[in-house]
């Protein structure tokens, strides 16, 4: 199918591994992305200074979506995908709300249209192409390997909002990882978050969340952690070092996105799926897999 | 000693999208799962009961409201509906409103907004072998800037206050 | 011509508070063929009621309208006193100005008054051409049927056997006793469950009054109030309820392990056994969906069969199904615990060691799984430190919004217990959010458990984890320090709230009891009639109807027996007029009334018309409950409802519209 896309902003300004795999490894399961221009911020860091803005700003997308007259919206980021959710809902219960947004928007000569159908990867990999047919993709199974998976905060909180996965079970991100051959290592901190919303204001707090889960992730018996989201990478990849600094620990977890690790296993080149780019030691990963 | 305002506090209700704010008894499941507990000290039933009994005024101005790291744990557990998140998310706005402390950072994700229409710019990466790449040497399509109609809403939107 | 009275009332302030009552009674006074038209402060007073007696017997009155609270109400109230006066009661008419007006549009006095003018002006119109009606009078079976064998079926049974009334006990378990069998202690007294319930289940077993079917289901209800008839299926034990002594050697030769429902599967037993530790009867049960012979062919297994010296083992054994005819029924079917796997984030499922109040119990029990010992189901040790952790499920829009109202005395219970056992080796933290002891001797209840250094958490934890050895641990802030507790506890207890039973919209469907916002059974009136569902002869009792503790179960079985003695003492019941008839001449016999019945109230009986054999519809008087969805569906205008016929009906739409104009056509 083909689909829009949503990248936010994390993605197109440094997060290019997330960006990159996506784009290498949709096209095996016959899905087309088309950019969404004159995109812009999504709204979630502008929540906290205006609550209408952001809902404007997430709305916005949706109305992108319309020029390009397809149904259906690929939104990768954890946080975004939140933000055009609440935006969404916001405008249905709060005819004002909705009345003042729609108005904005049409000053900038755009619909708003909340018929499109949004996706985010785990649940547009794992719900629309499907487990069965990611099997069968896999030419490199990853037999062996044990990866811990940190599915994120905003994509299955909160519940009533419509999310993509079971709040305190969630399990797609895990059968997603099976199904690639691997598995998936269950753990108590499995719900942490990794404190990204905290960098703007509290930077030293945030890379110690990071960095306490990356500790708890090291002490099991995995090979390396998943994320689906680029704020998550930027704590767990980028930051890396910096939140070992904090919490006095050295730290030394493969994070790859999913769509890495979905790439590896279709016997996609690493670099063209930007495993140079991850901060984190994933040669050892990558050593394990190639074994 | 603190007296309550009321007036406020209806304010910050007719931001939240429900009232169960008011349903709030206290469980403290909450804060015995609060994420920011531990390392900034926030407890979201404080806060809750804070708004509850009309002491509103003290709570743009301090910091504490932005220690929340958004993990939502509060909005997916409470018992009752109360989502201590929307009602500081709540309070932040009324804190930019008053011309409160505000941390930077978010100040200036609105001026790069504005500016460029994404919160970052952007970055040159270096990989771990090394080499220094953006998104033109990686091939990665250009996505066009947003038109200037955009600014001009963009500010009409930052003058929408939601009560 | 006919003489009305108007009666508007004020019922205190709650009707003359929005609408203007004189304006009403005056307007009333204009309207043709009303001769009295009065206003009272409380109409369904003694004086209230007096006034329009009078005025039945000095003016001759022949209609009486009453503007009033809802017909629910106090309409009997006013049919008695119209009778008293010598009037037939079914000439009085109820127009509803507190639900319908006062109540409903409480911010517009105004445009009340004027509505409460129209309603009058129907009530009249209607009243004009009401028709006098007759009750007719039925015998009723002096007899209950009691469903649940609980604590709460006991007693009402107990209480209508002694009264002298033969009374029919259903329990679908093998054994009576229900949920009060499976508790160790109970509270504020730390009486033993099984030493103050068992001389009940004795006494049940040994009246000759009390038929006592257990192992048995009700599957269907026919009927009316007073004259009810029931189906009963008694499922087969396959074994002779006659022979069987009790001996369990059949147990003890049976192969096949099946889990121990009656303690919370925290133990095996054999798929023949009998059900508990005290049951009633004492006779042994075949599970068939685990026994070998029952689920292949014979010839397989059999061991129990050989091992019975006496005798009473039956493969063949059939289900029977027994019909009773009864005048009432008290449901007393109970309720289940909430399952706290919903609540995944508390681990209930995922951890051996995070156990509810009921498997709690069970390990208390000295004839539990444990023999009594407090020790944890995933290594059997004596735990160090236990926590219990309150309204789970309870309290919560995610879940049941009702308070369990029995979870913190439970748990009080319970942690008393650990600390009578286990002594000052463990530590035990309650984690709760409001503790409620309410009754007579809880509050002391909970300083005792206070005095034996219980230590009391305000507040509650979010999550659970389990380390690798098997313990668990979570934080919970604490309210009264400000502090975060970080807790490590070998044993979690939930407070797990109780719920209506899975099955019990079967239940409701069957006898025709409603229930709740919360889907416990509903009684007609939450204050004045608690004891009672909203269908006339079907009472409740115990947990079915809310959760609540033993001394209010009891009470209210025991409340419940005697309505049903009420009901049964009399001989006789009132049967209301106000139900469909046939006019035959205007029958076509379609069928199509039988087909929307909802109670199966109608019925086809031939007869020879002019030569000619005709099907027409006869209507059940006395199962009809008037609902006039046969009225309206027959295409002949045939089938009438006593005093809604069409002309008393269209006589009101009427008078509805005759002061308003109505704009239409655009």
């Amino acid at each position: 199918m083909k689909t829009a896309v949503f990248w936010g902003c994390c993605i197109l300004t440094s997060q290019y591994a997330y960006e990159m795999s996506l784009r290498q490894v949709l096209p095996k399961f016959d899905i087309d992305l088309v950019d969404l221009h004159e995109a812009t911020c999504c709204g979630d860091p502008i929540k906290s200074v205006n609550d209408f803005t952001a809902n404007y700003l997430a709305a916005r997308a949706l109305s992108l979506v319309s020029l390009t007259g397809l149904e259906n919206l690929l939104v990768p980021c954890n946080r975004c995908h939140f933000t055009i959710s609440e935006a969404k809902k916001a405008i249905q219960s709060n005819a004002k709300i909705g009345q003042k947004i729609l108005g904005l928007l049409k000053e900038e000569g755009l619909e708003y249209n909340p018929d499109i159908k949004m996706w985010h990867t785990i649940d547009l990999l794992h719900d629309y192409v499907g487990l069965e047919r990611i099997k069968k993709a896999v030419t490199k199974p990853l037999k062996g390997l044990k990866m811990a998976s940190h599915v994120g905060c905003q994509i299955i909180r909160y519940t009533d909002l419509g999310r993509v996965d079971d709040a305190e079970n969630p399990k797609k991100l895990d059968e997603l990882i099976e199904a690639l051959g691997a598995e998936a290592v269950d753990y108590a901190e499995k719900l942490d978050c990794c404190g990204a919303a905290l960098m703007r204001s509290h930077p030293d707090s945030a890379l110690s969340l990071a960095g306490s889960k990356l500790k708890a992730v090291q002490n099991l018996p995995a090979d390396g952690m998943v994320v689906s989201c680029p704020d998550c990478q930027l704590m767990f990849d980028a930051k890396q070092k910096d939140a070992g600094t904090t919490v006095g620990a050295k730290l030394k977890v493969s994070v790859v996105y999913y769509t890495q690790l979905l790439g590896l296993a279709l016997g996609i080149d690493e670099k063209k799926l930007g495993l140079d780019l991850n901060q984190s030691p994933v040669d050892q990963l990558q050593a394990k897999i190639c074994a | 000693m603190a007296k309550p305002n009321i007036e406020a506090r209806d304010k910050i209700l007719a931001r939240l999208s429900g009232k169960e704010l008011v349903n709030c008894f206290q469980c403290i499941k909450c804060t015995s799962g609060c994420t920011a507990l531990k390392l900034l000290e926030l407890k979201p039933h404080e806060i809750i009961k804070l708004v509850n009994l009309g002491f509103v005024d003290e709570l743009p101005s301090s910091d504490i409201i932005w220690t929340c790291v958004t993990c939502l744990k509060c909005v997916q557990r409470c018992p009752q509906k109360a989502s201590p998140y929307h009602v500081i998310i709540a309070l932040r706005n009324l804190a930019v409103e008053r011309e409160a402390k505000v941390p930077e950072g978010y100040l200036k994700a609105v001026s790069q907004i504005l500016e460029t229409g994404q919160v970052d710019t952007y970055q040159k990466i270096v990989t771990r072998k090394m080499e220094t790449v953006d998104r033109e040497c990686l091939k990665l399509p250009k996505i066009s800037a947003p038109k200037e109609s955009f600014q001009a809403v963009f500010m009409k939107t930052m003058e929408e206050r939601t009560a | 011509m006919t003489r009305i009275g108007v009666y508007v009332c004020h019922c205190g302030l709650n009707i003359a508070g929005v609408v203007d009552v004189e304006k009403v009674a005056e307007y009333a006074k204009t309207m043709q063929d009303v001769v009295v038209s009065k206003h009272y402060a409380y109409m369904c007073s003694e004086h209230g009621q007096h006034m329009i007696q009078e005025d039945i017997r000095n003016k001759k009155l022949d209609r009486i309208v009453i503007a009033t609270c809802s017909p629910r109400m106090h309409e009997e109230t006013f049919r008695r006193a119209v009778a008293e006066a010598g009037l037939n009661p079914y000439l009085t008419e109820i127009v509803n100005l507190r639900e319908h007006v006062s109540w409903a549009h409480t911010h517009e006095p105004k445009k009340a008054t004027e509505k409460a003018k129209a309603l009058v002006r129907m009530g009249v119109a209607r009243a004009r051409v009401l028709e006098p009606l007759e009750r007719r009078r039925v015998s009723v079976e002096k007899s209950v049927l009691v469903v649940g064998g609980g604590i709460a079926g006991i007693q009402a049974s107990l209480d209508l056997a002694n009264a002298g009334f033969p009374v029919y006990l259903v329990e679908k378990a093998p054994s009576i006793g229900g949920r009060m069998a499976q508790l160790d202690k109970t509270f504020p007294t730390l009486d033993c469950s099984a030493c103050i319930l068992t001389p009940k289940m004795v006494d049940v077993a040994k009246h000759p009054n009390i038929t006592m079917l257990t192992n048995a289901e009700v599957t269907n209800v026919k009927g009316f109030v007073g004259n009810y008839e029931a189906s009963i299926l008694k499922k087969p034990r396959y074994v002779d309820e006659k022979r069987c002594v009790g001996c369990e050697l059949c147990t003890k030769a049976c192969p096949v392990k099946v889990p121990d429902r009656f303690n919370e599967n925290l133990t095996e037993k054999r798929a023949i056994s009998i059900y508990s530790a005290h049951a009633v009867p004492k006779i042994a049960t075949i599970n068939p969906d685990h026994c070998l012979r029952l689920k292949h062919d014979k010839g397989v297994c059999g061991k129990c069969q050989e091992a019975c010296e006496a005798k009473a083992i039956n493969f063949e054994q059939q289900p029977e199904t027994i019909q009773v005819k009864v005048g009432g029924v008290v449901l007393a079917v109970g309720s289940e615990v909430f399952n706290a796997s919903e609540m995944a984030e508390l681990g209930y499922g995922r951890f051996k060691n995070v156990i509810s109040n009921s498997e709690f119990e069970r390990i208390s029990d000295a004839s539990g799984p444990t023999g009594g010992k407090i020790v944890t189901p995933k290594d059997g040790k004596t735990p160090k430190t236990i926590a219990f952790i309150q309204c789970v499920g309870s309290r919560d829009k995610r879940f049941h919004e009702y308070c369990c109202r029995v979870g913190c005395m439970v748990t009080l219970k319970q942690a008393i217990l650990a600390r009578e056992k286990i002594h000052e080796n463990v530590t035990i933290y309650v984690c709760y959010s409001d503790m409620r002891a309410f009754g007579k001797g809880y509050d002391e209840f909970y300083r005792r458990a206070r005095d034996m250094d219980i230590d009391f958490v305000a507040g509650l934890p979010s999550e659970i984890h389990a380390a690798s050895d098997g313990s668990l641990y979570f934080d919970v802030y604490d309210k009264g320090t400000n502090k975060l507790l970080q807790i490590r506890a070998d044993l979690v207890v939930l407070g797990a709230g109780l719920v209506p039973n899975s099955d019990l919209a079967d239940i409701s469907a069957m006898f025709h009891a409603s229930r709740s916002a919360d889907g416990f059974l509903l009684e007609a009136h939450p204050k004045l009639r608690p004891l009672e569902s909203a269908t006339a002869g079907v009472f409740l009792a115990g947990t079915c109807q809310g959760p609540k503790d033993i001394p209010d179960t009891v009470a209210q079985a025991s409340g419940a027996a005697a309505k049903a003695l009420d009901l049964l003492s009399q001989g006789e019941i009132e049967l209301e007029p106000l139900r469909a008839i046939v006019d035959e001449d205007l029958c076509s016999g379609c069928r199509i009334c039988v087909s929307v019945c909802p109670f199966l109230a109608i019925e086809m009986k031939a007869d020879i018309v002019e030569g000619k054999e005709k099907s027409m519809a006869e209507v059940i008087e006395a199962v009809c409950q008037g609902c006039g969805l046969c009225g309206s569906a027959c295409p002949t205008g045939a089938i009438k409802i006593q005093q809604y016929n069409n002309k008393q009906v269209m006589t009101q739409v009427d008078a509805a519209l005759a002061e308003t104009c109505a704009e239409g056509g655009k």
